[in-house]
């Protein structure tokens, strides 16, 4: 389970986080719509500190966490239970698809190497890109870079995968691959994901919970039936308007 | 002397001046290595904005690029015996002092200077790598210097070797000045030889030959190493 609660952030004078609350149970998927500029993506990486909230409390499992005042050794905690699939991948540029995968395995997870090998090479298979373990990322499309980046977070077996926009910056036509694999981890691994995308198909069809952003605020949540189709907030209908007209 | 450019007598200036290549060669690298790990603290420091150390970093580049690299190893030369001398005091430490070779300061004064550019040339590596790299490698929970050394320094080097070569190239022929403080390299040897013999062109024809083929060599090196540091920049597979 992961639960936060409270975040506030700030930019110089912009509040762009106006106190966010967030429970996500454990094997659950919960989907983040909104509009540019509501927050969503900054709300994600306040969660694993990447940009550090001003006020906020986050509980994963156990442990509870002040984020406004988180320790280095705590970020660390949190960064070790968490995993992130960003929106332009970013998969290192100077390691093959199997050492992307391999890495944090290794030097933060302090596994064998023969052991990392095979748990890289099984989540590299579930992704279909076990052919292609020995390219660098410059070798590959974004798709497929992107479809390694979610073996590299689905690796280490996080306690959450935070996708930042994962198809925003994917030609249309690769989008469907990428959004094929996020529903098939969703299914067989079971794992806890929150997702901040523009798919609204996606989140119909696997999120657990849906919650629309804006201004800095949830606007409104609920399950993917209460908020794609029976919105009550006039902002909610308005946003999903445009989508369902296209 | 007989007549112009006499090929015994090119030959003789040849065996005599080859003799003080290894010792420019050495110059060169032994700073360039000390300067790289210097311009490596310097930028972790800077880098990280360590509170104190990182603005004494950011003096040191800025000061130790505004000198002239002649009047630096003239500061390194007088100046660091003298503040020895101020801080032990004893007549046995200016006796120690003066059994350190001069090649010793050139090496320091050099390094002080070639280290503050070097230092310019990893802030720009740095930068060329994508911010998205150090936080990717954050979000899987590596430390800091995992990240760091891991990640970003692999790429950043790709980026930086052809800078550093170049400075190295200018390093080499830069050693000449260790010559001032009576260091016998390669241009000191020349210097001394045509005075003596009364024959500039020759002299210089040959020590001009000679910093060509070093130099081209070291070139030759450093693209050989550009190509390896950037592997996962090509269409390489195994």
């Amino acid at each position: 389970m992961i639960k936060v609660e409270n975040v506030h952030k700030s930019f110089g004078n912009t509040e762009v986080l106006k106190g966010v609350n967030i429970n996500v149970p454990t094997g659950s998927v919960t989907v983040i719509l909104g509009p540019s500029g509501s927050g969503k993506t900054t709300f994600l990486r306040a969660i694993n500190f990447l940009e550090p909230a001003d006020k906020g409390t986050m509980y994963i499992d156990d442990l509870v966490l002040n984020m406004a005042s988180a320790s280095k050794k705590e970020i660390l905690e949190i960064r070790r239970n968490t995993a992130m699939v960003f929106q332009n991948y970013n998969l290192f540029m100077n390691m093959t698809a199997l050492e992307n995968v391999k890495e944090g395995l290794i030097s933060v997870q302090k596994m064998a190497r023969y052991e990392a090998l095979i748990k890289a090479e099984y989540y590299l298979e579930k992704v279909g890109m076990i052919n292609r373990e020995n390219f660098y990322p410059m070798q590959l499309s974004g798709g497929q870079q992107q479809r390694i980046g979610i073996a590299r977070a689905l690796a280490l077996n996080p306690k959450v995968i935070l996708f930042d926009e994962p198809t925003s910056a994917l030609d249309p036509e690769l989008v469907g691959e990428v959004l094929e694999v996020m529903k098939k981890i969703a299914r067989e691994e079971n794992a806890t994901m929150i997702v901040v995308t523009h798919e609204i198909g996606f989140a119909k069809d696997v999120a657990d919970q849906v919650i629309f952003m804006e201004g800095g605020i949830v606007v409104e949540s609920g399950s993917p039936q209460d908020v794609l189709e029976h919105p009550k907030e006039e902002r909610t209908k308005q946003f999903l308007a445009r989508f369902t007209n296209q | 002397m007989g007549e112009f450019l006499n090929p015994a007598f090119l030959l003789e200036i040849f065996n005599y001046l080859v003799r003080y290549v290894p010792i420019t060669i050495g110059l060169a690298v032994g700073t360039m290595l000390l300067s790289c790990l210097l311009a490596l603290i310097i930028t972790i420091l800077r880098y990280n904005k360590v509170p104190l150390l990182g603005k004494l970093a950011d003096l040191y580049v800025l000061l130790c690029r505004a000198l002239p690299s002649m009047i630096l190893l003239y500061l390194v030369f007088f100046g660091i015996p003298i503040l020895l001398m101020a801080f032990s005091g004893t007549a046995k430490s200016a006796m120690l002092l003066r059994n350190i070779p001069p090649i010793a300061f050139a090496v320091c004064g050099l390094t002080l200077h070639t280290g503050a550019y070097l230092a310019e040339i990893f802030r720009g590596a740095l930068q060329s790598v994508n911010i998205g790299q150090t936080e990717a490698a954050l979000s899987i929970g590596m430390t800091w210097s995992q990240a760091f050394f891991k990640v970003i320094l692999p790429q950043a080097s790709v980026f930086a070797l052809p800078l550093m070569a170049n400075q190295f190239l200018n390093l080499l022929k830069g050693t000449s000045i260790a010559f001032m403080i009576s260091v016998m390299e390669l241009f000191g040897a020349a210097s001394v030889l045509a005075a003596d013999n009364n024959a500039y062109l020759e002299v210089y024809i040959v020590a001009a030959g000679l910093y060509w083929t070093t130099s081209i060599c070291f070139e030759k090196i450093a693209l050989r190493l550009e190509y390896n540091l950037s592997y996962f920049k090509r269409g390489a597979n195994k």
